[in-house]
């Protein structure tokens, strides 16, 4: 291989990665922020995102893209807090509460999500989208007419006038920052909530020890070809439940996580956008829909969040306005992901055509052929 | 030989994962209770006033402390609160006239949400100086016994009338 084509290659593979890193160093100086405080902003952001970011991982495994249903798995996480809140369990005997309260609903809905799915191969990431919009209706009659009329709410303040329902937003000042806070190491004037990343290494680890389990390993098979994995007597349609379900069991933790950091709830809105922050930062991390690894998650919330930080202060100080910056944020976050599909597709359909190629090259001759990539079959919605 | 093994097995293996089962859903429930009673937060009232009967009267400048959180200073009319989670707990009273000191232990009610600790009754020795607290019941007891004589009323605030006031104006 040429060097020219290597540059090319490593580049189309890493474009996303290399746009993002060169419109936050630019950033960076206009903004006017300190590289002190950007940094302990990252630490802050890396606690309290990165859980959510590596739910993604096993669903890619299994070859089934991006899990925009991790909102799903959100979703239960705030039913839990809402509980929590509720009995006015507080500390991080109220995460654990909420934990174990969410995770059967958890449970629940990622079984659902995977059976969806298996009824929709080829097309996850745009059937799981949607199917968050279904349960996020579910959710709202839940919280806005269930909790309170049927299920009975004992702490009044976080009910609605009317009587039931819960309010817009709820103060989590009874969780707040509370597993942050347990051991805060404070190093060369940074601020490292220990536990939180303690947890998030465990995780980490698990999921190394989980590819390496023979579950691991069909998932890895799945992933590759639906069709040798079944051939091979692994049960292609549980495996793939099983991924979906894990991963939104950790959305679920993650979103606990998530929440007790920032200290309140939207309740209504606050899962709308986690998917889409989880799956942009993962993409930022130079991911693609049919590969990740650990580091494209700390990479991805690193370099996103940095982003995120500056991006405001930037917009202000270039364009006179911090919603200029706002923009500028969900414009990135979308843009990264439309970016990433579309590169996706481009090497996939380029992998093909080489493919393709290579074979004339070896028959020396016309390939006789349907004139379809090959790798199409396998490709994502 | 084979097949009998399995067909014996086979039962017992189901009837192990059902026992495995259940004892995971059991841990399950007994780690969630811990958590409500180890987790619940109670606020604690903590006063310094006269008894009504005059059974008792405020103390004259006092430091308290429920368990470990910092102290306070309470003088006569004095009342505060203090965030505590679990159950049992400690209070700790220091009165600055003879610098005496007295410690207590006190149980909070799991539902419980607020009580009320009268310090001044606790130091007494009368029983009982720890009572739940309801806000309804505090706003009931201030209805039923009216506003105090040479007060503001309701109406000089610009509230509603109280009810029956109408009826009471001499007609034209």
């Amino acid at each position: 291989m040429s060097a020219q084509k290597k540059l090319s290659t490593m580049f189309s593979r890493y474009a996303v990665v290399i746009i993002f890193v060169i419109i936050t160093v630019a950033a960076i100086p206009p903004s006017g922020l300190s590289v002190t405080y950007i940094l302990q902003e990252i630490i802050t952001r890396l606690g309290r995102n990165s859980f959510l970011v590596l739910a993604l991982l096993l669903p890619i495994y299994a070859g089934m893209g991006l899990n925009f249903g991790m909102t799903l798995g959100a979703m239960a996480g705030q039913i839990g807090l809402i509980f929590a809140v509720n009995y006015g369990i507080a500390n991080w005997q109220g995460l654990v509460f909420a934990l174990l309260v969410g995770l059967p609903v958890a449970v629940l809905l990622g079984w659902i999500c995977g059976l969806v799915m298996n009824r929709a191969k080829g097309r996850e990431m745009v059937t799981g989208y949607i199917l968050a919009f279904f349960i996020n209706g579910i959710y709202q009659f839940f919280v806005m007419y269930m909790l309170g009329s049927v299920i009975p709410m004992g702490n009044k303040a976080i009910v609605l006038s009317r009587g039931y329902g819960i309010r817009n937003t709820l103060n989590l000042e009874s969780v707040r920052q509370s597993l942050d806070n347990i051991v805060m190491l404070r190093v060369a004037g940074f601020s490292i909530p220990l536990v939180t990343f303690i947890i998030i290494a465990l995780l980490c680890i698990f999921v190394m020890w989980f590819k390496k389990t023979k579950l691991g390993q069909d998932m890895r098979a799945v992933g590759q070809d639906m069709a040798v994995a079944e051939s091979a007597g692994i049960p292609v349609e549980k495996t793939r439940i099983v991924a979906i379900i894990i991963s939104t069991v950790l959305a679920c933790a993650g979103q606990i996580i998530f929440l007790q950091n920032m200290g309140n709830l939207a309740t209504y809105n606050a899962h709308d956008q986690t998917g889409f922050f989880a799956v942009a930062a993962i993409l930022v991390g130079g991911a693609s829909v049919t590969n990740a690894s650990i580091a494209n998650v700390f990479v991805g919330v690193m370099l996103l969040h940095a982003m995120f930080v500056v991006s405001p202060l930037a917009g202000q100080k270039l364009f006179g306005s911090a919603m200029i910056g706002e923009y500028f944020r969900q414009f990135i976050g979308y843009g990264v992901i439309a970016l990433s599909l579309v590169l996706y597709a481009w090497r996939t359909r380029k992998a093909a055509a080489e493919a393709r190629l290579s074979l004339r090259g070896a028959r020396s001759g016309p390939a006789k052929g349907n004139g379809k990539p090959a790798a199409e079959n396998g490709g994502q919605a | 030989m084979n097949d009998t093994i399995t067909a014996k097995s086979a039962p017992q293996s189901k009837t192990r994962r059902r026992l495995v089962q259940g004892g995971l859903l059991v841990v399950y429930i007994l780690i969630m209770v811990l958590m409500i009673f180890t987790g619940r937060r109670h606020t604690i009232l903590i006063d310094n006033k006269d008894a009504a009967d005059g059974s008792y009267s405020a103390i004259n400048g006092m430091e308290v402390a429920i368990d470990k959180q910092e102290s306070a200073e309470y003088y006569p009319g004095d009342r505060d609160r203090a965030l505590v989670q679990g159950q049992r707990h400690t209070i700790q009273v220091t009165i600055f006239d003879g610098n005496t000191s007295i410690e207590k232990t006190f149980t909070v009610p799991l539902w419980s949400d607020m009580m009320i600790i009268s310090v001044p009754k606790m130091a007494a020795g009368l029983e009982p100086w720890i009572e739940p607290f309801t806000m309804a019941e505090q706003i009931e007891e201030a209805q039923e016994s009216g506003p105090p004589a040479g007060e503001m009323s309701f109406q000089s605030l610009g509230g509603p009338a109280p009810e029956g006031t109408e009826e009471a104006q001499p007609s034209p």
